[in-house]
């Protein structure tokens, strides 16, 4: 049998005891997984699996009747302890007094970093779940074009949004993909505020004709090629390509010898990717308290090291626990959807953009980070092959 | 609600720069490795004691009633504690705006705990959490990470215990255990500033044998004054030197701390690929094999201290993340 879901997006699954308790704690469980619905005899189907879980197996598979169901955030007014640290929904049912939860997997979108902070898309994503357990025929492509994420974060050069979810059977990678890539441009739209206009205005007709004959098509084509997130963990690929993460590719004894050989030039240039404080502090500056000095002072001091002091600062960079903690979460990022954005970012030039081919999603997993590494391997061979003409 | 509070380490460098940028004058962090009062004792004056400890997710035992002093928690600086995240922080606040007889706390810090003062401590503690102030500073020491730290949490095993902040201070003659998710203040008995490294070692070192060994992790940082004060009236110019490197050590790390680390990983990579693409003669998959090696062998390590469990000294290794 062949599923077609009607939304699909990164989950994880709360550990929850009913017993009525002041201090019961919803607990996350650590595994990642997709929440995903699908319609069946026109009944919706509530489904989470794992990640590596073929669509036609998922840990949990609800069948819904309609109006039964309701799927909203769960927020700090409902506990009586704790905020929580996460973005939360709860299932619950008009029926019973069971309850499920779930945690958003994506990226936390804040503007302060507030892990519990729902974005106006996490609100969109909760609102179409919601709307399809009532009986209400919703696209989630087209209603999640219509959200933009905010994503404000100070060092915003780098902080893309990445893919979370997909909503199945619209235009396909160009209408969801394109997207949600051009998110967070608007800073305009930040806010409390942003979020209630952009719920607010999205309440529209269902699917027009021309966008259910497309849904039509692609619906005929599922159950051979597959596309988007079905094809990336449907059945076909259930196991992760083990490759190693950057900690591995990039540990003292490699990055240490490369930096000893490496030209004043390349080392200039290193040193232009460091917070400025680490620069004026290897000039044995004093204490000026914890501010950050101008990029006069970062350049002056720059320009006053010697080529061994220089070199003699990176490598206490490059050993530096914080160093390797960023390859770790840089690994992750890679693994969990962010390499079409990172290697942009980068000017790294990956194959297919980083995309699955055929496909909306990104690669993901160990093919993520050996897409990547390859990535940069040719983009180095291009730019020596210039150099050289 | 304004905003979140990110996670921040449990570091004498971040906490001694974080009440600096608070307007805090004269206070500085040292890590404790030890329970012990000879190791606290010739860091006097000790303004107070900040433990942090990981508890199992079963939650701690209860106190007996009679413990509290409801009384002290109008009267000294005590606020229920309302964001997780917020804890250590909130346990610094806890002892040093109790210590205003010996410690200047600044103008803006001052003004806002003339504010708090006037209020029960569970509004305090929600004034706390709306203090733009506070949580500014606070958040300037979180890690720089632009990526979701749900998936790095989520491979961690160790992420279903809690990690929570108190903080233990002498007050008015009395030791006072400050515990935000406690409903009042703690009292410990009678306390003189000279015997409090004695006391708060003992009231510790019970603490900890209440759990059992391989249950808790525990990190232990007191608030001191600032030795460069004391080294500088005295003219003891190796201390002096001794506390400027330090810093500067510690605003090396703060630096690193906050600093976004994706482009320069980019650089880095390029370079050694570089390097072994010029090598050729299979350079380039000797060492991504040389990085299979390496994966295999971490994965290796990893299942033989899951299989090991807790057990170990693992105690404080000052990279303990603000959990609770």
């Amino acid at each position: 049998m062949s599923i077609v879901p009607l939304i699909t997006f990164k989950a994880g699954a709360c550990e929850y005891n009913d017993e009525q308790r002041d201090d019961n704690k919803v607990k996350p469980l650590p595994a990642q997984g997709y929440i995903y619905l699908y319609s069946d005899d026109d009944l919706i189907h509530f489904c989470w699996r794992k990640r590596s879980a073929p669509m036609t197996e998922p840990d949990l598979d609800l069948v819904m009747v309609p109006t039964d169901g309701q799927f909203v955030p769960y927020t700090w007014a409902d506990q009586s302890s704790a905020k929580t640290n996460g973005r939360i929904f709860v299932l619950k049912f008009a029926s019973s007094s069971s309850r499920h939860f779930f945690w958003l997997q994506s990226k936390p979108q804040s503007r302060n970093g507030d892990p519990s902070w729902f974005s106006p898309r996490d609100k969109k994503i909760g609102e179409i779940v919601n709307r399809l357990l009532q009986g209400e025929e919703v696209s989630a492509t087209q209603e999640l074009g219509q959200v933009r994420n905010v994503d404000d974060r100070r060092d915003n050069d780098d902080d893309e949004t990445m893919e979370d979810v997909e909503g199945h059977g619209g235009a396909g990678h160009g209408a969801t993909g394109g997207d949600i890539r051009e998110e967070g441009e608007d800073a305009r739209e930040g806010g409390s505020d942003g979020a209630r206009a952009a719920a607010g205005g999205a309440r529209t007709a269902p699917a027009s004709d021309a966008d259910a004959a497309v849904q039509n098509f692609l619906r005929s084509l599922q159950g051979n090629a597959g596309l988007g997130s079905s094809s990336r963990s449907g059945g076909q690929q259930a196991a992760d390509k083990p490759y190693p993460y950057l900690n591995h590719l990039l540990p003292n004894e490699t990055t240490i010898p490369m930096l000893a050989s490496a030209s004043e030039a390349f080392t200039d240039n290193l040193l232009g990717f460091l917070p400025p404080t680490v620069l004026v502090l290897a000039t044995g500056a004093g204490d000026a308290g914890d501010v950050e000095p101008s990029a006069e002072a970062a350049a002056a001091a720059r320009a006053s090291l010697r080529l061994a002091e220089k070199k003699n600062l990176l490598q206490k960079v490059l050993r530096s626990p914080q160093f390797h903690q960023a390859l770790g979460s840089l690994t992750m990022a890679l693994r969990d959807g962010g390499l079409p954005t990172i290697a942009e970012a980068l000017n790294v030039k990956v194959a297919n953009g980083g995309y699955i081919r055929g496909g909306g999603m990104p690669l993901g997993g160990g093919e993520a980070v050996e897409a990547f590494v390859e990535g940069v391997k040719t983009t180095v061979k291009e730019e020596e092959e210039q150099r050289r003409q | 609600m304004s905003g979140g509070w990110n996670t921040i380490e449990s570091d004498a460098g971040v906490f001694t720069y974080l009440l600096e940028n608070l307007g805090v004058k004269g206070v500085q962090f040292e890590e404790l490795l030890t329970l012990s009062p000879e190791e606290l004792a010739p860091l006097q004056p000790v303004y107070g004691i900040i433990f942090l400890f990981r508890y199992p997710s079963e939650g701690l035992p209860p106190r007996p009633k009679e413990s509290y002093d409801h009384d002290a928690a109008e009267r000294l600086f005590f606020a229920r504690q309302t964001i997780q995240n917020a804890c250590g922080t909130q346990a610094l606040l806890s002892v040093v705006m109790n210590k205003t007889d010996e410690v200047d706390l600044g103008a803006r810090l001052s003004e806002f705990r003339d504010f708090a003062m006037a209020l029960p401590p569970d509004l305090r503690g929600e004034a706390l959490s709306n203090s733009e102030l506070i949580r500014e500073v606070h958040n300037s020491f979180a890690k720089s990470s632009p990526f979701a730290d749900e998936t790095q949490r989520a491979g961690d095993d160790e992420a279903e215990d809690a990690f929570h902040f108190v903080a233990y201070s002498a007050v008015g003659g009395t030791l006072y255990e400050l515990d935000g998710l406690q409903p009042a203040p703690v009292s410990h008995g009678d306390c003189g500033a000279d015997d409090f490294p004695s006391r708060v070692a003992g009231v510790l070192a019970d603490r900890v044998a209440t759990y059992a060994s391989s249950e808790i992790r525990f990190n232990v940082l007191a608030m001191v004054r600032d030795p460069r004060v004391a080294a500088a009236e005295m003219g003891d110019q190796e201390t002096l030197a001794r506390e400027e490197e330090k810093r500067r050590q510690w605003r090396w790390e703060n630096a690193l701390r906050r600093h976004n680390f994706v482009g320069f990983a980019g650089e880095v990579l390029k370079g050694v690929v570089a390097e072994k693409v010029r090598q050729g003669d299979g350079a380039y998959e000797a060492w991504i094999q040389e990085g299979h090696r390496r994966r295999e062998r971490d994965e290796g390590a990893m299942r033989l201290r899951r299989k090991m469990g807790a057990a170990g000294g693992d105690t404080g290794d000052g990279d303990e993340m603000m959990l609770g």
